[in-house]
């Protein structure tokens, strides 16, 4: 394992960590500020919302809507579909796949 | 801890051990193709034991981001624990420093929300159980990422199909938190604000400053609706 690696996980380690032990320690008879509680409840949203858009909407590092050159396009539309009808993490991976496997067989 | 408390936790906590076989399988999987070896990704999965920023990690990796602009997605999209830990944290009183610390480095998601539930409804359910709850969801997670990984190793798979897998679950994950339209608002606007911004930064950085952004002119347009809320509410009683 090279070092890099190494401190991408530490890194990745102590970020994660302190959120989720320092309010155990110190919050554990008060609560957070409620704005700031307020604030945070839109990150994940915006989080995930970044992550999708931005993967989906390009295709070889530029931006492309054509359904036809851009395959990922459709299967996304199919997996908003599922997850909203299932709310199933599993689900929504099995139609993902099916999706993509038959755009990149078709075209 | 002795038996008791671990039987009680794993009669709770035994639907999210299955449900976490097939993501950490898959997550595994996703880590070896994004250059992470066996030991690596056990690694991770021990220290820093977060289903979705792992598969976020892996994802970033195969698209060349560089390790701070990881790190700090990471800090933001586990930052939800903060609440969670802040919620559950009352039930914890007159327990040792180490053991809140155990408890901390495995509480996720699905367990928090199990023990979440068990705390107030169930008087029996103590730190105890809570904290077998959490250790057996851990370990079957680091084990299931484990054997992606070595699933991984011995196979090829296609990458586009790989990497599709991730996307499918971050759609999912962000149609979950659609609860009413402000968030679905926020959501296309951290998208829209995202590509924009690749396309001017060429930069994955881009995604940490579209999440920051919109997520705050979230908090700004609720607390506008509040404030219009109350007043409207004030009008009402003025009449």
């Amino acid at each position: 394992m090279n070092s890099n690696l190494l401190g991408l996980i530490l890194g990745m380690a102590v970020v994660t960590y302190f959120p989720r032990f320092i309010p155990m320690l110190v919050l554990s008879n008060r609560q957070i500020p409620k704005k700031l509680a307020k604030w945070m409840s839109f990150i994940p949203v915006s989080i995930f919302a970044a992550l999708v858009f931005s993967d989906v909407f390009f295709w070889n590092s530029e931006v492309n809507v054509n359904p036809i050159e851009n395959v990922k396009l459709l299967p996304t539309v199919l997996v908003f579909y599922i997850a909203y009808k299932t709310q199933s993490l599993l689900w929504s991976m099995v139609f993902g796949i099916i999706g993509i496997s038959f755009m990149i067989w078709f075209f | 801890m002795g038996k008791k408390e671990w039987l009680e936790g794993f009669k709770k906590i035994y639907p999210v051990m299955i449900s976490y076989v097939p993501l950490g399988l898959a997550c595994g999987m996703l880590l070896y193709e994004a250059g992470i070896g066996l030991w690596g990704i056990f690694l991770m999965s021990l220290l820093v034991f977060a289903g979705a920023g792992q598969f976020m990690a892996a994802s970033m990796l195969s698209a060349g981001a560089t390790m701070p602009s990881i790190v700090i997605m990471t800090f933001f999209l586990n930052l939800r624990h903060l609440l969670m830990s802040s919620s559950i944290a009352p039930f914890f009183k007159k327990r040792s420093v180490p053991f809140l610390m155990l408890f901390s480095h495995t509480l996720a998601d699905e367990a928090y929300a199990i023990n979440y539930n068990q705390f107030q409804t169930d008087k029996e359910w103590r730190p105890e159980e809570a904290l077998s709850a959490n250790l057996l969801a851990y370990s079957s997670w680091v084990g299931s990422t484990v054997v992606g990984g070595y699933i991984g190793s011995s196979f090829s798979m296609n990458t586009v199909i790989m990497n599709y897998v991730l996307i499918a679950m971050f759609t999912c994950m962000l149609v979950n938190q659609f609860v009413s339209k402000i968030f679905v608002l926020v959501g296309i606007l951290s998208g829209v604000l995202a590509v924009i911004l690749m396309v001017i930064l060429h930069h994955n950085i881009s995604l940490v400053i579209a999440a920051v952004l919109a997520s705050f002119i979230g908090y700004l347009l609720d607390e506008q609706r509040e404030k219009k809320r109350t007043v409207e509410g004030d009008a009402i009683q003025d009449e």
